[in-house]
């Protein structure tokens, strides 16, 4: 099949042409040897198929990011064969640029065709294109679509059958070298003058191309920035859009988790009755399914923060987001850029680590990455939820403020000064000297494209599903098998005592044996072996498994506890776990074991803790060594235990 | 004559004469910012850092340190 490429500027509606012209036939693929990933598909044409390749918007062949640089690897076919053919999308507001690509493209000699976007604005623009001109200057086919409407698509689809290798606009010696050796790292001299000599011809094209221009640039963009951009309104503007944000998220994921947890329980209680009980049963159901469902629930949360983040980006907004935090962001050594994956962190590190390769600074990249682990994540927040429903009342204040949502309110925060405090540290002990650069392009806003949006979204929650979910069922198994297990004698010891309770009849005799059982397991002895440690931050044996299964993700704590305190089945949830615990009565001081200190205690433990394999196993990939994630391990798991102890001990003084 | 493009007037209108030489110069003459192309400093982000101009007819966010590699002259009116 046919192999063919999109190249353009960012923001010039190639992902919107993509979208249009593949639809649902899109996938995505690492190249070999790298993690970074380029989404194809398959477009059906009447004599044959051929396989389209979205490459990310460059407005140069010699890029640097690690996005960027997928481009050339592609065109020069360093890690897969070079494409059969290309086609360009060129902004038709932005001719001069645009061409600037296109003229370093037309040397290495890839048949070619081309489409010209945004026609309808630059004619409203009064800039008017002579496509006729266009096509003799490029000696390529050229079309006008508009990929947001469905006139012209026709149009697009054509063109795919239809390409010739075109003139050079400009002519360099050795440009096919020189883009080789700048591709593998080496320094190329006089890059700003040959660009700046493209540009000279292109102007020469352009005078042919653009018949009238007036001159009178309008553009809506530049009132609304008045606004966005204010020094209090556009910050104002930024808290209100974040906030928004995440009610948005809170509000619309809460129905599709409920429908998700449901579904499971329904076919839980299928597999009950359908299965001969027995070990292997319980294996499938608890090990297996309760490990499926522990990845699935999560799909709504980091699906809608995705999209919701993708509608800002779209617009135009999240760029004006970097431009305005640049100023703060460069102190701590971070860029304005840093901003998409420090907001996508509260979804999930994964696929906001893999967003950083959009960061050209090295350094910058890498501290983006190092403290985006720290913004709660989704996986976080049930966690959260449970502590704070099991030791605060709903009706408590303290002071003006309700008490749980401000325990949670500073739970999120927490984790935010402490990415500053770390980013402003590894900057500090990091001495690569690296020029850092904004350079920005500010795109005319636009109402977002929903189809596209989606299917971006779409592919961050299955690199989720991926890299996240395997990792999830296989500690589930692990976990399963570790507390159905133990010594032999202690085992024996705890099911002849759940006889004893069992023949005394008291009613709750199958929750109490499971909870026997579980103390007397490799899980429960793991407890016991740690309890010393946690004894400190205010943790009995039985939160001491919960820590340490929540290396699957930390939501499992959830699951782990409700198992711990004997909950019936049809009981497994916030509120039946809460009943149990908090009951408990710690005995050497009389207080609830499971109150506030321990509550507060565990969320700071659970704010700062690298406690997800999945985002290690990613940034391992991203950075090429596991140096980082075992590093971060520590020095994230010494925070925690710190600000756990404090809390603890600060809080038992109150409570 | 050697007005660099972090010291313009707001919405008036300049046109590029020059670029300093150094590593920043490729990625500036890659986005539109060569000689001879019309310049206007439109608004700033909070705290007046970074800048965002209107380069040719796109509008491109630049640190001040980085519009300093700019040089530029006042545009000459068009009728």
């Amino acid at each position: 099949m046919k192999k063919i490429a999109l190249i353009g500027n960012p923001n010039c509606g190639k992902s919107t042409l993509f979208n249009r012209l593949t639809g649902l036939s899109q996938k995505t693929s690492n190249l070999p040897g790298t993690t970074v990933e380029t989404t194809s598909g398959i477009v059906k044409l009447k004599t044959s198929d051929v396989e389209l390749i979205d490459l990310p918007g460059i407005y140069s062949l010699f890029a640097q990011a690690e996005d960027e640089r997928l481009v050339v690897s592609t065109l020069i076919g360093i890690d897969s064969e070079k494409p059969d053919a290309i086609v360009y999308i060129l902004d038709g507001t932005n001719l001069r640029r645009n061409l600037l690509l296109v003229s370093q493209v037309a040397e290495l000699g890839i048949p070619a065709s081309c489409i010209l976007t945004m026609a309808d604005t630059a004619k409203r623009r009064h800039i008017e294109i002579n496509i006729d001109a266009l096509q003799t200057e490029l000696g390529i086919p050229v079309a006008v679509v508009n990929p947001r409407s469905d006139t012209n698509i026709q149009n697009a689809i054509d063109l795919l059958q239809n390409h010739h290798v075109g003139n050079t606009i400009s002519v360099n010696d050795q440009f096919e070298n020189r883009l080789k050796s700048f591709y593998l790292g080496n320094k190329e001299r006089g890059l700003s003058e040959e660009t700046l000599k493209r540009y000279r011809d292109i102007e020469q094209v352009v005078k042919k191309v653009i018949v009238n221009s007036d001159g009178k640039k309008r553009n809506n963009t530049i009132n609304i920035d008045k606004y966005v951009t204010h020094p209090i309104l556009g910050i104002l503007i930024f808290f209100l859009v974040m906030m928004a944000l995440f009610q948005g998220v809170f509000y619309l994921a809460d129905a599709p988790m409920g429908w998700i947890e449901n579904g499971f329980g329904w076919f839980k209680t299928m597999l009950d009755e359908t299965l001969p009980s027995g070990m292997w049963s319980d294996f499938v159901k608890d090990g297996i399914f309760s490990g499926i469902e522990g990845v699935i629930v999560f799909v709504p949360q980091i699906f809608i923060l995705f999209f919701l983040i993708g509608l800002l980006e779209d617009s135009g907004y999240m760029v004006r987001a970097s431009f305005i935090t640049d100023r703060v962001m460069r102190k701590i050594g971070l860029n304005g850029r840093s901003i998409i994956p420090l907001v996508g962190g509260f979804a999930c590190a994964i696929p906001s680590i893999m967003a950083t390769r959009t960061i050209k600074n090295k350094r910058e990249r890498l501290i983006t990455m190092l403290v985006v682990p720290l913004m709660s994540c989704s996986a976080r927040l049930p966690v959260y939820v449970l502590l704070i429903s099991l030791a605060i009342p709903a009706s408590s204040f303290w002071g003006p403020f309700p008490a749980q949502s401000f325990v949670m309110t500073s739970a999120y925060f927490a984790g935010i000064v402490v990415a500053l405090i770390f980013a402003v540290l590894f900057n500090f002990f990091n001495k690569t000297k690296e020029k850092s650069e904004f350079v920005l392009e500010l795109p005319t806003y636009q109402s977002p494209r929903i189809q596209t949006v989606i299917s971006q979204a779409w592919i961050k929650c299955r690199s989720f599903l991926t890299e996240a979910g395997k990792v999830i069922i296989i500690i589930s198994m692990v976990l399963w098998a570790l507390s159905n297990f133990g010594p032999k004698t202690a085992m024996d010891k705890a099911r002849s005592e759940a006889k004893i309770v069992a023949a005394l009849g008291s009613p709750d005799s199958i929750q109490i044996e499971q909870s026997l059982k579980l103390e007397a397991s490799y899980a429960g002895h793991i407890g016991k072996f740690i309890e010393p440690a946690i004894t400190p931050l205010g943790y009995d044996w039985k939160t001491g498994i919960a820590l340490i299964t929540s290396f699957a993700a930390r939501e499992v704590f959830v699951g782990t506890m409700s198992t711990l305190f004997q909950t019936p089945d049809n009981d497994k949830n916030v509120i039946g776990i809460r009943k149990k615990m908090q009951a408990e009565i710690n005995p050497t001081n009389g207080k609830p074991l499971y109150g506030i200190p321990y509550a507060i205690s565990l969320i700071f433990f659970y704010a700062f803790a690298l406690q997800c394999v999945s985002t290690m196993a990613v940034m391992k990939k991203e950075t090429g060594s596991w140096y980082w994630p075992v590093m971060l391990f520590f020095i994230y798991g010494g925070i925690a235990y710190l600000s756990a102890f404090a809390a603890y001990n600060i809080f038992n003084l109150y409570f | 004559m050697n007005i660099t493009a972090d010291h313009l007037e707001f919405n008036k209108s300049y046109e590029i004469s020059a670029l300093k030489e150094n590593d920043l110069t490729q990625k500036l003459a890659e986005m539109g910012c060569v000689p001879g192309t019309e310049i206007m400093k439109l608004y700033t982000a909070p705290g007046g850092d970074p800048i965002a101009f209107r380069i040719d007819s796109y509008i491109l966010g630049l640190r001040k340190s980085e519009a300093e590699n700019i040089f530029v002259i006042p545009a000459v009116v068009e009728n």
